[in-house]
């Protein structure tokens, strides 16, 4: 068939992963198949297997250095699930600062690395421009209060746990550091001005929703399934039960992370290191759901803080609720990040954060399986281990936030390269000047 | 400063991009750094392809950065592209030095590796390994320095911002990169009374004293055997060196048998009681750098010659 | 892995090679008196001299190993007995660490042997010898794991 072309495109660059993706055209640009092609892996489950469990949260957060706290988390909950350990409240606390200061700096640099050179320079500008550097260099004020924001988020985390990449300090049982005095009060004096700088990135991002609604609303609207952790109703990233929303927005399932294996598939693809969870009982494809910002707001009925509930109000006035609007994750993505910086301030202000009492003192191994989950800035993370009575890893199964949607991924790239190609859709969209010209 | 940027590259094998995260938290740094830089290739923040990488002249990159271990077919020619491509290439982190925290999948077979991720897990049952359009997984990892030599070595899991900072602006001054060659303990503010070890504890037993050595207190700590450029930032924080940045200089000595010469001393203890303490010394000891361990090595051989075999 | 032995297919030609470390201060002497005493052992091990058991790092061991050595022997005095009060102490913890990390990475611990013989037991030190090249015998050359 002489009309039939493969574009591929590699790397799949501004994207965390190590990513191709291959589109196939038949003839009359007709697309018959995308695909996102996850190039490699490195095999955690096996050599995980033979090591002490409290080694684990040291070894699991190497899965991914952009959110090591989450795996660090999941990984802890998991070991203490199978021993059965219940960390002091105060440990439970610091945790929780460590995620949402995770979470803080992770939407942060993702909205303004990976997607602000777009609408900065708009979608077609020269790719040596169309980048943060380029950002920098136009618009320094916007590039500054991102940088601080990823700053306050990434240096919180270290005063927590030693090493903002691949944090160290979560052990079964708490806690091996507690917050000083003199580091929280530091903090809390920084609190004001990245609050600040949240501000200006919500205005910033509504602009930008606002010139690209025409995009936002007919680009790569996909309707999926939708998995996400959530706390009676309220959006939580560190705990919770699992939620899964079907594509008319029905809440479909509600379950404990222990009894995730009834819920979850794992489909392994013939094209993708990266396998693709789905929801088990409507099957593969069927069943394809998606994780991350818009999932977790789609899956909530409310925020944990005002000016976040506030927020996701408003947005759902916009794209309503379930959103199925790829480009609707930025716009979630603030949402959480307005949540992120409220919680920080909270726990800051609690004296707990600053309790001594993090630890204790009389953990003891227990042959069982633990499963831990916590929400990831990308999607739900979940860790699960076996052991036997000395503590030693005798299985592990790990499921990272992006595999929930690779299948959702190829789905809206489906819809979006159909668009592209079939029907010439990109001119029939209204796209603003770049707010920078090159 | 420098009349014109740098023409730099910044590529990543198989890796948990926490390297170049350590990069981009040198913070407000990067508006001082990123205009010298002329970025020739980076995935994570250009659009550059790898055909592009592929185009340009030998040797026209000033710098490059590689980031991670070589697992694919595809890294390690994204490596050997960057060599030829680049005037100083950079083994930037552990995992680019020594094969990382990934190195320790030679522990086991590739079959047992596939088994676990594509055929029968929890949530997998009777999937096989993908073929269509992904590179060939390589049967072990073998260290970086096999396929490419490299100019710099930049160690750390992930090497620290600072660290970093340090190496990118000599670089770009084009002044030697020296650095200090102590072990993590130069940094520890822990007191040590060298007292011998009586008991080997794991981690989350009891509370540790905060002002003393904690390994003398029985927990296992690699600090003694580790290069110190993280200037000690776990130990000062409660938790013991897992031994990130690798041995101290020269940097390509075997990590584990220097941490096992250590403890040995420090605990000279019934070897029944020791072993039965010590639940895991391969996975403790040569958990960053077992490629380029002597143990390494030898099992990178063994696992060919069973391939061969097959 | 599975710790892969050439049992049952013994090389031809292949003589085990055996690397053995003694103590300046016992063992050394005592591989000595054994060549003057003319008591027999094996002509399998290459003797190296070391102050004191207690110099001997790990390294020693495993990279003998990788560059083909069939089998490892150190030899030192007897606990108690060391010149340097301690150093063979030091050893055994670490010989003891060592032994049971080469077995987790599929390296077959019994090509490793640690014995204490004073200066005076040149057959002690010739047994070991013995035992150690016969052990080695029958775990077949290590090159023929990589091979
Ligand atoms: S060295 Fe560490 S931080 Fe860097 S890529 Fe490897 S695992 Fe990630
Ligand atoms: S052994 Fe560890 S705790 Fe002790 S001084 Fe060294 S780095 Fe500090
Ligand atoms: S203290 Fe040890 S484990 Fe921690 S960063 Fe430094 S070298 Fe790595
Ligand atoms: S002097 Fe012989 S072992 Fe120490």
């Amino acid at each position: 068939m002489p009309e039939e072309k493969t574009i591929h495109i590699d790397p799949v660059t501004r994207l965390e992963g190590h990513g191709a993706l291959t589109i196939k055209l038949g003839p009359g640009n007709k697309v018959k198949d995308v695909q996102f092609n996850i190039g490699s892996t490195r095999f955690f489950e096996q050599f995980l297997v033979g090591r002490p469990m409290e080694e684990v949260p040291r070894i699991a957060p190497r899965i991914c250095g952009i959110c090591p706290e989450p795996h660090h988390l999941a990984s802890v909950k998991a070991v203490e699930a199978a021993w059965d350990v219940k960390p002091p409240p105060a440990a439970i606390k610091l945790r929780r600062l460590l995620i949402e200061a995770k979470q803080l700096s992770s939407h942060a640099i993702h909205f303004y690395a990976l997607a602000a050179p777009d609408f900065v320079f708009g979608p077609f500008a020269d790719p040596s421009v169309r980048n943060v550097a380029g950002v920098l260099k136009h618009l320094p004020d916007v590039a500054v209060q991102a940088i601080k924001l990823m700053e306050f988020g990434q240096e919180l985390c270290r005063d927590i746990a030693a090493k903002a990449i691949h944090p160290a300090t979560a052990i079964p049982g708490g806690m091996l550091n507690s917050l000083k005095e003199e580091e929280r009060d530091k903090w809390l004096k920084a609190v004001p001005a990245m609050l600040e700088n949240v501000q200006k990135t919500v205005d910033l991002a509504k602009k930008v929703v606002n010139l690209y609604f025409d995009v936002i609303t007919k680009v790569a609207v996909t309707p999926t399934y939708y998995v996400g952790l959530s706390n009676k109703g309220v959006l939580d990233i560190y705990d919770g039960t699992i939620h899964v929303m079907d594509p008319s927005g029905k809440m479909v399932a509600d379950f404990e992370p222990k009894d995730y294996t009834k819920y979850w598939g794992e489909y392994v693809s013939d094209h993708s290191y990266a396998t693709h969870i789905y929801y088990k009982l409507a099957g593969y494809p069927a069943g394809i759901w998606r994780a991350n910002t818009l999932a977790r707001c789609n899956i909530a009925d409310r925020m944990a803080t005002p000016l976040a509930d506030a927020a996701l109000k408003e947005m759902r006035a916009l794209i309503g609720r379930p959103s199925h609007h790829t480009f609707g994750y930025h716009y979630a993505r603030i949402v959480e990040m307005v949540q992120a910086a409220e919680s920080i301030k909270k726990l800051l202000e609690d004296p707990d954060i600053v309790s001594t009492d993090v630890k204790l003192s009389d953990v003891q191994p227990k042959a069982g399986e633990g499963v831990g989950v916590v929400e990831a800035p990308r999607g739900t993370c979940l860790h699960n281990y076996e052991c036997d009575d000395q503590g030693i890893v005798t299985k592990a199964n790990i499921i990272v936030a992006t595999n929930h949607n690779i299948g959702g991924i190829e789905k809206s790239l489906t819809d979006a390269a159909k668009m592209i190609f079939e029907q010439d859709g990109l001119k029939k969209l209204k796209l603003p000047e770049p707010l920078v010209k090159t | 400063m420098l009349a014109k940027p740098v023409p730099v590259a910044m590529a990543q094998g198989s890796s948990c991009w926490g390297c170049f995260q350590s990069l981009v938290d040198i913070h407000l740094k990067l508006a001082d750094v990123l205009p010298l830089l002329d970025i020739k290739y980076w995935q994570a923040v250009v659009d550059y392809k790898l055909k592009d990488l592929e185009g340009y002249p030998d040797k026209s990159i000033a710098v490059g950065f590689y980031e991670g271990m070589a697992r694919t077919e595809e890294d390690i020619h994204l490596l050997k592209v960057m060599r030829q491509k680049c005037q100083t290439l950079i083994a930037f982190g552990s995992c680019s030095c020594f094969g990382g925290i990934p190195g320790m999948a030679n522990f086991s077979d590739i079959e047992q590796c596939y088994d676990v991720k594509f055929r029968h897990n929890k949530t997998v049952n009777g999937g096989s390994v993908p073929s269509v359009n992904v590179p060939a997984i390589t049967d072990v990892v073998k260290p970086n320095t096999d396929y490419a030599a490299f100019d710099v070595y930049l160690p750390g899991c992930p090497p620290t911002s600072k660290l970093i900072l340090t190496a990118v602006t000599a670089l770009l001054e084009g002044k030697p990169l020296e650095l200090p060659p102590y072990t993590v303990c130069h940094y520890c503010k822990r007191e040590k009374k060298e007292t011998p070890i009586s008991e080997i504890l794991r981690p989350y037993v009891g509370k540790a004293d905060v002002q003393r050595c904690l390994l003398e207190q029985g927990y296992i700590c690699m600090g003694p055997s580790t290069w110190g450029l993280c200037e000690g930032q776990c130990v000062n924080k409660g938790a013991t060196c897992r031994g990130c940045f690798g041995p101290s200089p020269p940097i390509m000595k075997d990590h584990g048998a220097a941490t096992i010469s250590m403890l040995g001393t420090y605990a000279p203890i019934d070897p029944d009681k020791l072993i039965a303490q010590v639940k895991d010394p391969l996975g403790t000891f040569y958990r960053f750098d077992y490629p380029t361990s002597h143990l390494g090595r030898i099992r990178i051989k063994h696992e060919e010659a069973e391939r061969r075999r097959k | 892995m599975s710790t892969t032995t050439a049992e049952s297919s013994p090389a031809v030609n292949w003589e085990p090679r055996i690397i053995a470390y003694c103590c300046n201060w016992c063992s050394y002497a005592g591989a000595d008196l054994a060549g003057t005493s003319r008591i027999q052992y094996p002509p399998n091990a290459r003797i190296l001299r070391v102050n004191c058991t207690g110099r001997i790092d790990p390294e020693f061991i495993l990279v003998a190993l990788e560059m083909g050595a069939d089998g490892v022997l150190v030899s030192g005095c007897h606990p108690g007995d060391c010149h340097y009060t301690s150093g063979n102490l030091k050893l055994r913890a670490r010989w003891a660490l060592m032994q049971k990390t080469i077995e987790q990475a599929g390296v077959d611990p019994r090509r490793v042997r640690l014995q204490w013989a004073s200066a005076s037991e040149a057959q002690i030190f010739a047994d070991g010898v013995k035992e150690l090249t016969e052990q080695v015998r029958k775990l077949g050359p290590i090159r023929s794991e990589w091979k």
